[in-house]
């Protein structure tokens, strides 16, 4: 990686809180973290470290109590809600753990679902859901509901969704917690494939040691803060 | 409710927006509104209608609401609009009606024979080929007539509307009668058939179809026709002509000689006279001049369109019932969206949080559940206008009057048009909107970082 | 008992679903309770009955009917045990307002003789002692004061007087007797509202000094009666009288019937033949399953919520005719409680502060919400709330509590 390149993810003395009463509950306090373009991040604590917080924050589904982030050229720490919503559609892919498809679409249908929040036409969208769900296995399947989907399966359609806009930021949430081991391995190979092939920036929040083996960095999170940093 | 709103001003003269049409004109606004979002932001269409058909019990359910609802107002609205189509039909625009003074009801009117006498020579009446006025004089009375063979349990006697009049071709001309067969006779009897000299000669009359099929069911047939005989008062009648008056007030008429009728029942003057006018603008005049400047007798002239327009009365106050019904039925079909979407949207608060995350607008989410209710109420709807539409050609009795008691009982077609349709349709359409409003904002509200956990 | 207890909390988990599904059924249930009280009312009036029969004579062939004053001395013979059980009635109309007159300025009254007011005219004959006094004192001041009327307090509103007030009628039935009247009483609400009632005998002697002005009769001398009731104690006695009056020598100028209330109303309803079938087949049904509907709706939804909740419970050791139970009492808990709260509010409501439906039929004014809504409410309540849950009940009584955790990520 280039040094002059400015990372893509750049974290500044971000804090996150939460009044309770008249109690202040801190979530995040002062952190700063870089990210550059086509790495893969694994962020590690126990629960109530903040880590699923922070990857919020990144993703624009929450804004920072004091700090800036910034994505790209964009700072999103000041953005409105709209602009986020915006933002997040061209921007950010997420991969969660209980992968959140919406089950009365075939797996088709959810890969081309953001795209409808994009100016593509009809012929466009289904050319890159099917680039997408060939990307990660399933054209013979996109036919079927999530229902009809094994658990690894359905992951696959989440990462083939997550990544279809073609955004600058992949972040997933407990990508292998809801899956067998074997499902598991499948699904970081799949993740490590597509940042090779892409060269996408992954961040990813994991309990799972095997996942966070894959990653570049390893970053730990205790209290709100970063407490290491594993090469 | 609007759509009942739009029938009265269409029936009246355009009244000013009341509050009620702006609220009205505000929810229109806003489903064209939800409509533009869906389309220019992309709601996921398909989505919201799998879910649809994924929980296909409940939508069966709420949509049932719907079709219940529409589908009886069209019917009832088809009734209310066949009364109209019966009233604006039987009136011309270049008759003029002339009552007694102070009579607005046939049945109370009396004209002086002197009286009026005159008033076919004004000029301005319409003359026909053989130059005779085309005028129509008339005797109206209701007879109340035993029914021979009642069955058990229905009304022993019937109402006969009986209308005298003296020269039958012209009286035809002015009310724009046609006829099947032929009108009476000069002397407007004839022998009884038998060729039994004791028996009493039988009165010629010409009758509606409305009336020939009510006094064919104490016969056991389906309609009366040339040649058969009937009862009126102590007198025996023969049919000679069927007026093809379907639609008009007439239908429900028994016409016979003035003489005879006047004679059998008492009533000596004519109750009503009719002039048919050169043009309508000519029939304006006309009626000015009756009015204001003709001094030999106590009449109250009138437009004849003008004269049925006043018997409408009956038929908006049906109109304010169904106004009540359809309203109250609405709180119906409005609850039951209101609760299936608040389910809708209990289950699927995930999928809310996933398309918010995805980068779908909290408006997108608001128009994507609206559109759920309204197409509920689309579907439900359109079964309810087809199903109601069925009723469009049925028969039935009723009464139109000026609403203060009195009034012609008539035979009227329902009548479903398109216009009924569009506001039924309509009526639908703000029912699922009112319905699903609550709970789509609620669901817009939703904030996204809770969905998800 | 502890089952009766969940019932109630569940009511009252989902407050929005039960405040509409309440508010639903409960104006549904009104509209039910006011029309069934219409069509109830219109049943007995024109049911035939075998005993205490009201006749009525009119003109046996014309509408209106119009017989000659002279025929109400006659008559009286074939009263039964006198002229106490028979009523003549003459219709007299006007406008207080000639040079308008404007819907509101009509002044239309019943010329009776003033006590049978209280002894003869339908409702008012059956009065609590307390009212039905003061009608006997308005009679009383009417006899005394001819030109006395007594008026209905919602005519009184619209003609914009009062007890006391003294106005001049322009008449439109009797051309040139304008009368001038002192309002000395009101009806009580409820069906004779817009109604008023004057002495015959102020009428009559009107019409007599017109024709003998005039030096001759007026035009309507001989058509100022309309109808004549009778009271009849039994069928043969009404069968009798009917005879002799149709075939008796007294009554050739003008011929004449007698029937009964019954029939004479139905006569005039058979216009409304459809319009009623309508809302008794039509309408009525259609309301019932609209709320079946929405009950149904409201009870799967919460039953589909519960699904794993009830599942819970059939762990517990619940058997399934005891949540079968459960979700039809929560129902039917629902459905008599709204269901009797609506119509017998509408009963209070109606009855007693609004003085009835409007409802212009025929010669019906305002309709009065029947006892029988008091039991009707509660059970269309019940009814609808049961066909509207079996369903729904039945599903949560076969749950299968494997499937249901199954599903349970």
């Amino acid at each position: 990686m280039p040094d002059f390149k400015p990372p893509i993810v750049q974290v500044d003395q971000v804090h996150k809180y939460f009044k309770r009463g008249g109690e202040r509950l801190d979530v995040l306090s002062g952190l700063s973290l870089n990210v550059q373009e086509g790495e893969f991040v694994a962020l590690m604590g126990p629960s109530g470290s903040g880590k699923t917080t922070l990857l919020n924050l990144i993703a624009g589904l929450d804004t920072p109590s004091e700090g800036t982030i910034r994505i790209g050229d964009q700072v999103i720490s000041s953005m409105s809600e709209t602009q986020l919503a915006k933002w997040r559609t061209r921007n950010i892919g997420f991969v969660f753990q209980f992968y959140h498809l919406l089950p009365v679409l075939t797996a088709f249908e959810n890969v081309e679902l953001p795209m409808l929040l994009l100016p593509l036409s009809a012929a466009q969208r289904k050319q890159q859901a099917l680039n997408a769900l060939q990307l990660v296995g399933l054209e013979h399947r996109m036919q079927h509901r999530p229902g009809q989907l094994s658990g690894g399966q359905q992951q696959r359609v989440g990462i083939a969704r997550a990544i279809v806009t073609d955004p600058t930021l992949i972040v997933a949430d407990e990508p292998t917690g809801d899956l067998d081991a074997k499902s598991a391995v499948e699904i970081l190979d799949l993740l490590c494939e597509i940042r090779r092939t892409l060269n996408k920036t992954i961040v990813l929040v994991t309990h799972d040691p095997r996942a966070a083996d894959r990653a570049d960095r390893i970053l730990h999170l205790e209290k709100g803060k970063l407490v290491s940093e594993t090469t | 409710m609007f759509p009942m709103h739009l029938l009265l001003a269409a029936a009246t003269a355009a009244p000013p927006l009341t509050l009620a049409d702006k609220i009205v004109a505000g929810v229109i606004i806003s489903i064209c509104g939800i409509l533009m979002i869906a389309v220019l932001a992309r709601v996921p269409l398909i989505y919201n209608i799998r879910n649809l058909f994924v929980r296909w019990p409940i939508t069966l359910l709420t949509g049932s609401a719907f079709t219940l609802v529409v589908g009886l107002l069209v019917v009832m609205l088809g009734f209310v609009n066949g009364m109209y189509r019966l009233t604006e039909n039987s009136g011309n625009k270049e008759n003029i009606i002339i009552l007694g003074q102070g009579t607005q009801d046939e049945v109370f009117s009396s004209l002086g024979f002197a009286a009026v006498d005159d008033i076919e020579n004004l000029p301005g009446v319409m003359r026909d080929d053989q130059n005779r006025p085309v005028v129509s004089k008339e005797t109206y009375v209701i007879v109340n007539q035993p029914i021979t063979n009642p069955q058990p349990g229905r009304p022993k006697r019937r109402f006969l509307q009986l209308r005298g009049i003296e020269v039958p071709d012209l009286s035809g001309l002015v009310h724009r009668v046609e006829l099947q067969g032929e009108w009476f006779s000069t002397a407007g009897v004839r022998p009884d058939p038998s060729g039994d000299a004791s028996k009493p000669n039988l009165v010629e009359s010409v009758i509606g179809q409305g009336i020939a099929r009510t006094l064919a069911g104490d016969v056991g047939k389906e309609s009366l026709t040339i040649g058969d005989q009937f009862v009126v008062g102590d007198r025996r009648c023969v049919v000679v002509g069927l007026m093809l008056s379907r639609g008009k007030t007439f239908d429900s008429e028994i016409w016979a000689k003035r003489d005879l009728v006047g004679k059998s029942f008492g009533k000596e003057t004519y109750t009503t006279m009719v002039l048919r006018a050169t043009t309508g603008k000519e029939a304006k005049r006309l009626e000015d001049f009756l009015k204001n400047d003709y001094s030999k007798g106590s009449i109250d002239p009138m437009l004849e369109t003008k004269y049925f327009a006043n018997l409408n009365g009956t038929n908006q106050q049906f109109l304010y019932a169904i106004m009540v019904v359809a309203a109250v039925m609405a709180v119906g079909g409005v609850f039951g969206v209101t609760n299936t979407m608040f389910a809708a949207i209990a289950q699927r608060t995930k999928d809310i949080g996933v398309m918010r995350l995805i980068g779908f607008g909290r408006l997108q989410i608001l128009g994507s559940f609206m559109l759920e209710s309204l197409f509920i109420a689309l579907a439900g709807g359109a079964l309810g206008c087809l199903l109601g539409s069925f009723a469009d050609g049925w028969t039935a009795n009723s009464v139109v009057g000026s609403g203060q008691g009195g009034g012609k009982s008539v035979v009227l077609e329902l009548t479903v048009d398109w216009k009924i349709i569009a506001q039924c349709m309509l009526f639908s359409l703000v029912m699922g909107f009112i319905g699903g409003l609550m709970p789509a904002v609620s669901a817009m509200r939703l904030k996204l970082l809770d969905t998800l956990r | 008992m502890k089952l009766l207890l969940m019932m109630l909390k569940n009511v009252r988990r989902n407050l929005i679903r039960t405040i509409l599904t309440a508010i639903g059924t409960m104006i549904l249930v009104l509209v039910i309770t006011g029309i069934w009280s219409v069509l109830e009312f219109l049943d007995n009036a024109t049911s035939e009955k075998s005993q205490n029969i009201k006749g009525i004579v009119t003109e046996r062939w014309q509408i209106p009917s119009q017989m000659p004053m002279s025929y109400a001395r006659p008559l009286e013979d074939y009263s039964w045990q006198g002229p106490d059980n028979l009523m003549t009635w003459q219709f007299y109309g006007g406008t207080t307002d000639p040079a308008k007159r404007t819907f509101d300025s009509v002044f239309f009254a019943i010329a009776l003789e003033p006590r049978k007011i209280h002894t003869m005219m339908d409702e008012l004959d059956t009065l609590p002692p307390a009212e039905k006094q003061n009608l006997v004192d308005i009679a009383e001041k009417m006899t005394l004061k001819r030109e006395g009327v007594v008026v209905g307090p919602g005519r009184l509103k619209l003609l914009k007087k009062q007890v006391g007030d003294r106005f001049k009628v322009t008449s439109f039935n009797y051309r040139g007797i304008d009368l001038e009247f002192e309002i000395v009483g009101t009806f009580p609400e409820g069906r004779y509202d817009l109604s008023a009632a004057m002495n015959r005998d102020y009428l009559n002697d009107a019409m007599d000094a017109w024709t003998k002005k005039a030096g001759k009769p007026h035009p309507m001398a001989r058509k100022t009666l309309n109808l004549v009731w009778f009271k009849f104690p039994d069928a043969t006695v009404f069968n009798d009288a009917a005879d002799k009056i149709m075939n008796g020598p007294d009554f050739k100028e003008v011929p004449v019937k007698l029937e009964t209330a019954s029939s004479g109303i139905a006569n005039f309803l058979e216009a409304y033949r459809d319009l009623l079938w309508g809302m008794r087949w039509l309408l009525c049904p259609a309301i019932l399953v609209t709320l079946s509907m929405v009950v149904a709706n409201a009870i799967s939804i919460s039953v589909r919520e519960r699904r794993q909740e009830l599942a819970v419970m059939k762990v517990l050791g619940f058997v399934p005719r005891q949540i079968l139970i459960l979700v039809l009492g929560e129902a039917l808990l629902l459905g008599i409680f709204c269901g009797g709260i609506s119509s017998s509010g509408a009963y209070y409501l109606v009855n007693k502060v609004f003085g009835g439906i409007p409802f212009p039929i025929a010669f019906f004014g305002a309709f009065k919400i029947s006892t029988h809504a008091l039991w009707w409410g509660p059970a269309i309540g019940a009814t609808t709330a049961f066909l509207g849950s079996v369903v729904p009940a039945w599903s949560a009584r076969t749950v299968k509590v494997s499937e249901v955790f199954s599903k349970v990520a």
